[in-house]
């Protein structure tokens, strides 16, 4: 659904009520944030029976100048839609957007979505409804995304800005010049993860997955690699055998790409790598360590009264119980300083 | 230590939605901790979890007179009084466009495990006696998905802690009685990830698949930097658990360490000064009674009328034995610690070996 090929890109025209400042003329560029799309989906899914499309309104950041919006969520608004006419829950919109922004004060309304990739006159009203004065996003355009959801096709997202176009007076609240714009599925550093757990999922027949434990994960990186490895070994060699065509830009690469490997004296690989197993073997000792003397010290404390028979004997036995948690606390003090020690050498 | 017949769930399926979300708003928040609400529904023992919503964090009016940092007011968000309107109000909307309108739990992030504290007892003890047992609370650690595998766990309090927790008795007595561990504290459920139909036909487009036709070698490196036809696969590899930094996890760990370890020895020295008080307090008593029970016999002597001799209950006042609660729940988090180094040291342990034999072929 990546549709890398650039859109024409005209000269935004002036909003609806252009007698105003309209500063900024310059193209738009959205971006779009995975977990929108994954609700806008999510939506259209839930949609009723009888309505083959389902809107919402979309949030996000924008740039101070205008140019570039950012879609980070979105939320599901109600309207029902016959062949005459389209009603939007006003009410609820607004209410979802208060709740909405309680919850993220940074993000402002920027647009709506709808789940076909139909534009009907319908959409031209509602389009003008998200981009009017007031509840809208004047002076800002509204953002108008489509997200065509018909089962056995390609889902396929687009992203429009409109211009008033106005055959007469009347008719310009429902009829709008949708004009496409360029649009861009990011995802941050933080959301990888999350994405790739989501993208294991996708093979399987009953489309859910584990979530995996790190040794799974640097398993499954450490076999891409190999498989990386064994694709380029296998061009290089076939090129040594003159099966395959050579290219010298593709060598150029690979030999930028091995002369990353770092030049180091065995020794000092020898010495760093000791260095930091020990480290590592040493936190994980002392942890465990740590780990026990609680356990103990837990099991100490509630086994000890299990002796006393009487109120006279549990003032004697809460001494003992009490020396043999000091016993315990300090075993571990000592793992503590230990522990010191080793962090010193670490920063050494 | 789990105890899965007494609970009626017994996994927990989340959405990429609820996934995606999650992430968003902790590591937007990171490191103070975001809180949100969870809502879907049960289905057979596995707790669906459908969708997820933010709870806000600025303007709320501090529920204790005590909490007055921005990290504790998130922290408790989930049980404050606005956050139960608000998450209300959020459920009837949701309701309206068909999501699942069901309270399940909340949500909370955390870094390197830090969560086994008295706030995340306290929300999801708010939550478990509300809702009719079905609630759990999902655990995102921000720090440690960075590095590579996405760390989201789902925990419950256990059965035996809730009555503890209900009675709010955590002395030594109860405990023995009970014989509630700091092991038992939380039950932990299998979680998997689940994607919706039309999300896996989204992921399997992502990927362009490559050009039909024939292609030509690039001419020159900077030609095949810049090739549109370059193959971008956007989701699957990802590399960052096969980072080398070994440092920041083990010294984040070991202060966090020493730091409970400070909280056990604050805790051990509370309960030696109540030991030290009651003994104290005891042998007042005893010398209090055999004082009045000479008196006694020198007055039944005497032929005078005898002295009561529980007196001494009203005279002396023992002092209240404190909480295990805190040493329980240090002693849980201290076990988390351990277990996270334990995993941490399996992974890097391998990868270092790894580079070493690269790096030293010969002397593999």
């Amino acid at each position: 659904m990546a549709d890398t090929q650039s859109f024409l890109h005209l000269a935004r025209p002036l909003g609806p009520a252009s007698v105003g400042a309209q500063p900024s003329t310059a193209p738009l560029s959205v971006t779009i944030q995975p977990q929108a799309l994954f609700s806008i989906l999510d939506h259209a899914v839930r949609r009723p029976q009888d309505q083959d499309r389902v809107i919402g309104t979309l949030l996000g950041t924008r740039s101070e100048d205008g140019t570039e919006v950012e879609i980070r969520n979105c939320y599901a608004v109600p309207h029902t839609e016959t062949t005459e006419q389209v009603e939007v829950d006003m009410d609820y919109q607004k209410s979802m957007l208060a709740l909405h922004l309680r919850a993220n004060p940074r993000e402002v309304l920027v647009g709506w979505y709808a789940t076909s990739g139909e534009l009907n006159t319908f959409s031209a009203l509602i389009q003008n409804f998200y981009g009017q004065q007031g509840d809208g996003t004047w002076p800002h355009p509204a953002v108008h995304l489509t997200v065509s959801t018909i089962p056995g096709e390609d889902i396929e997202a687009r992203t429009y800005i409109s211009a008033p176009i106005g055959v007469t007076a009347e008719r310009a609240a429902d009829s709008c010049l949708f004009i496409p714009v360029p649009y861009e599925i990011k995802y941050g550093e933080a959301e990888k993860s999350g994405l790739e757990i989501i993208a294991a999922a996708k093979d399987k027949e009953d489309r859910t997955t584990n979530i995996a434990t790190d040794i799974e994960s640097i398993e499954t990186a450490i076999e891409q690699v190999l498989d990386m490895l064994e694709r380029v070994s296998n061009y290089v060699s076939n090129v040594l055998d003159e099966e395959a065509e050579p290219s010298t830009a593709l060598g150029q690469f690979l030999m930028n790409a091995l002369s990353l490997a770092p030049k180091v004296e065995p020794a000092d690989i020898e010495r760093d790598f000791n260095n930091h197993i020990q480290d590592v073997l040493v936190v994980s000792y002392l942890a465990n360590t740590i780990r026990t003397q609680i356990d103990l010290s837990n099991r100490l404390a509630t086994a000890a009264l299990t002796l006393g028979t009487g109120d006279a004997l549990g003032g004697s036995t809460g001494g003992q119980e009490g020396g043999q948690k000091e016993g315990g606390r300090q075993d571990q003090r000592r793992g503590g300083k230990g522990r010191g020690q080793n962090r010193q050498q670490q920063q050494e | 230590m789990a105890d899965f017949k007494e609970s009626p769930l017994k996994a927990v399926q989340i959405e990429a939605l609820v996934v995606m979300k999650i992430i968003k708003h902790s590591s937007q928040t990171f490191p103070t901790v975001a809180t949100g609400s969870l809502v879907g529904m049960d289905v057979n023992g596995t707790l669906q979890i459908t969708n997820t919503f933010p709870f806000p964090t600025v303007d709320v009016p501090a529920t204790d007179g005590h909490q007055d940092t921005a990290a504790n007011l998130a922290a408790a968000a989930p049980r404050a009084k606005a956050n139960i309107v608000y998450q209300n109000e959020m459920i009837r909307c949701l309701r309206e466009v068909n999501v699942d309108a069901n309270n399940v739990g909340w949500y909370t992030s955390t870094s390197m495990g830090n969560f086994v504290n008295a706030n995340t007892i306290e929300n999801q003890f708010f939550y478990q006696k509300e809702m009719n047992e079905r609630t759990v609370a999902l655990v995102h650690d921000v720090s440690r998905s960075v590095q590579g595998s996405l760390n989201v766990r789902a925990y419950r309090l256990s059965p035996s802690f809730m009555i503890s927790y209900k009675e709010n008795k955590f002395t030594t007595d109860s405990l023995q009685k009970s014989g509630l561990r700091y092991q038992d504290i939380f039950v932990e459920l299998p979680l998997t990830v689940h994607n919706s139909h039309i999300l896996t036909s989204l992921l399997h487009q992502l990927p362009t698949s490559p050009p039909k036709e024939e292609l030509q070698f690039p001419p020159s490196l900077a030609a095949l930097k810049q090739d549109p036809n370059a193959p971008r696969n956007p989701l699957a590899p990802n590399f960052e658990s096969l980072d080398l930094s070994i440092d920041p996890f083990l010294e984040k760990s070991c202060d966090l360490l020493l730091e409970s370890i400070e909280n056990h020895h604050t805790e051990l020295n509370n309960h030696q000064y109540y030991q030290r008080s009651l003994a104290r307090e005891q042998t007042k008593i005893s010398a209090w009674q055999s004082k009045r029970k000479s008196e006694n016999v020198s007055r039944a002597a005497a032929k005078q009328p005898l002295l009561p001799e529980d007196e001494w209950q009203r005279l002396f006042k023992l002092p209240q034995e404190p909480s295990r609660l805190e040493l329980l729940l240090n002693s849980r988090q201290v076990e988390q610690y351990a277990r996270q180094v334990d995993g941490f040291t399996a992974g890097v342990s391998g990868k270092m070996f790894a580079v070493k034999s690269n790096l030293l072929p010969n002397e593999g």
